[in-house]
């Protein structure tokens, strides 16, 4: 059975929840929302690893809350960086597999099924997206400056799969370069002549960001996880 | 081969539960807990003989025996799939006869051990899903002059119970609260000493309702309190 590594990122502090815990570790119906994630990933035979990036200040607090949960898999916790994309990159060398599933400890959406697709799928690079229902415009200053095809458009979703090393060989090319991404699917397009299949994603799949994304996530959880709604 | 963890075992209610329980499912692995090893002895004569039973003497006050108890469960059998608690103390008084220690025990054996029961199994019950059920009583539902320590107890057992309900419920985890009415128990001669127990409810109408829960006629009566009384 081919094994997959699960790289977690956890880097939120709470900032733009205007808390002073990070958003991952609100609960969420009791439990913190990385929580979430960590249980059903446990279930996944194919996922042989979890590395999480997380801020220093919060290693020992998650390494707590990982044994309170009894969970069986081999879950390795290490420093962010000091960007989204440094901690992936800090991710990638840590891996142990050709084969490596990101994701985002604030989605707490992600269902068991989300990442047997990407693992059962023949892409080797994949990552959800959805159509964009509304207008996205490019602006200049206080102007609008061009249109946009949302037709064109798609926005992604994590979790997304890649072939590891090739991720890996981006970001160092990346990191040489000095430029910066918001996720990987467009790192990976940029240095590597890999395409990445798009796959289609859930509205319900949102993360966790704002204070409104909180209170909703509830009324989500119920219908979406549950079913009671 | 099922695990059920039944506590109180000894005598009324958890007695008469854990016999309904191995004669209505023979073969699966019963470990029986209260604080009396002799009387156990006496609750497992009369279970089914083809189920397991173990029994574990053991003060449910004492929380530092109970987590080592259900993790040694847990590591030894991989899976608990039923956890019953039963065991219940009381000793009534007045408020201004009640002693810190008196408060204490009463919540230190109704609630604080179904807590820390809960917490331990539910570690190993998440993997596989399970029932859980808590007795409490009707003495949790309103105003009992007298036994506020044990009255407040049961309340807060059930207010527990349905919140286990939706916490765990992702787990495949159900979770039960039964709340008898008068049942003639060695508790209740505590509560009502003057009352003729024969006139009353019996332990095992209510081991048979508890026994209906766990099997599958109960799956859509958990996370509710169910008053198990007789009508006069």
């Amino acid at each position: 059975m081919k094994k997959h590594s699960l790289l977690l990122l956890s880097g939120g502090i709470g900032t733009r929840m205007q808390q002073d815990i990070p958003k991952q570790h609100l609960l969420l119906f009791g439990r913190p929302i990385i929580i979430h994630t960590l249980e059903r990933v446990d279930k996944i035979e194919e996922i042989g690893e979890i590395i999480i990036t997380c801020p220093k200040q919060y290693i020992e607090e998650l390494e707590n809350m990982i044994i309170n949960y009894n969970l069986n898999k081999s879950i390795k916790i290490i420093q962010g960086g000091n960007t989204r994309q440094e901690s992936v990159f800090k991710g990638l060398t840590e891996i142990n597999n050709n084969s490596v599933i990101i994701h985002e400890a604030a989605r707490p959406f992600v269902k068991l099924a989300d990442f047997e697709n990407l693992i059962n799928s023949e892409y080797s690079n994949i990552s959800y997206g959805l159509d964009i229902p509304f207008t996205v415009l490019k602006k200049k200053d206080d102007y609008i400056s061009e249109n946009l095809n949302r037709s064109e458009l798609v926005n992604i979703q994590l979790p997304q799969k890649f072939n590891a090393e090739e991720l890996k060989q981006a970001h160092i090319k990346a990191k040489e370069e000095g430029t910066t991404f918001t996720e990987d699917a467009s790192l990976l397009l940029k240095y590597s002549n890999s395409k990445v299949n798009i796959i289609n994603g859930s509205d319900y799949n949102i993360k966790i960001t704002t204070p409104v994304d909180y209170k909703i996530a509830e009324i989500i959880y119920k219908d979406y996880i549950l079913n009671e709604i | 081969m099922k695990v059920y963890i039944i506590t109180g075992a000894s005598k009324g209610i958890g007695k008469s539960t854990a016999i309904k329980l191995s004669h209505d499912n023979p073969g699966d692995l019963y470990i029986i807990l209260a604080r009396d090893l002799s009387k156990l002895i006496e609750t497992k004569k009369l279970m089914h003989v083809d189920s397991n039973v173990i029994t574990k003497p053991i003060d449910l006050s004492d929380s530092d025996k109970v987590i080592k108890l259900i993790r040694s469960i847990g590591d030894e059998y991989g899976r608990i799939d039923y956890l019953i608690n039963v065991a219940g103390y009381v000793n009534p008084k007045s408020l201004l006869e009640t002693t810190v220690e008196n408060w204490e025990m009463t919540f230190k054996v109704n609630i604080l051990s179904v807590f820390v029961l809960t917490r331990e199994a539910v570690r190993f019950m998440k993997k596989t899903g399970g029932k859980i059920l808590n007795v409490a009583s009707t003495a949790g539902l309103s105003s009992r002059p007298g036994w506020s320590a044990y009255s407040s107890s049961k309340a807060a057992l059930i207010s527990f119970s349905k919140t286990m309900s939706d916490e765990l419920e992702e787990y495949g985890i159900k979770s039960y609260v039964v709340s008898p009415g008068r049942c003639a128990t060695d508790l209740r001669k505590q509560l009502a000493p003057e009352e003729d127990p024969t006139t009353i409810m019996q332990p095992e109408e209510v081991a048979d309702v508890i026994s209906n829960l766990m099997g599958e006629n109960g799956n859509n009566l958990d996370g509710q309190n169910i008053i198990i009384r007789k009508q006069l």
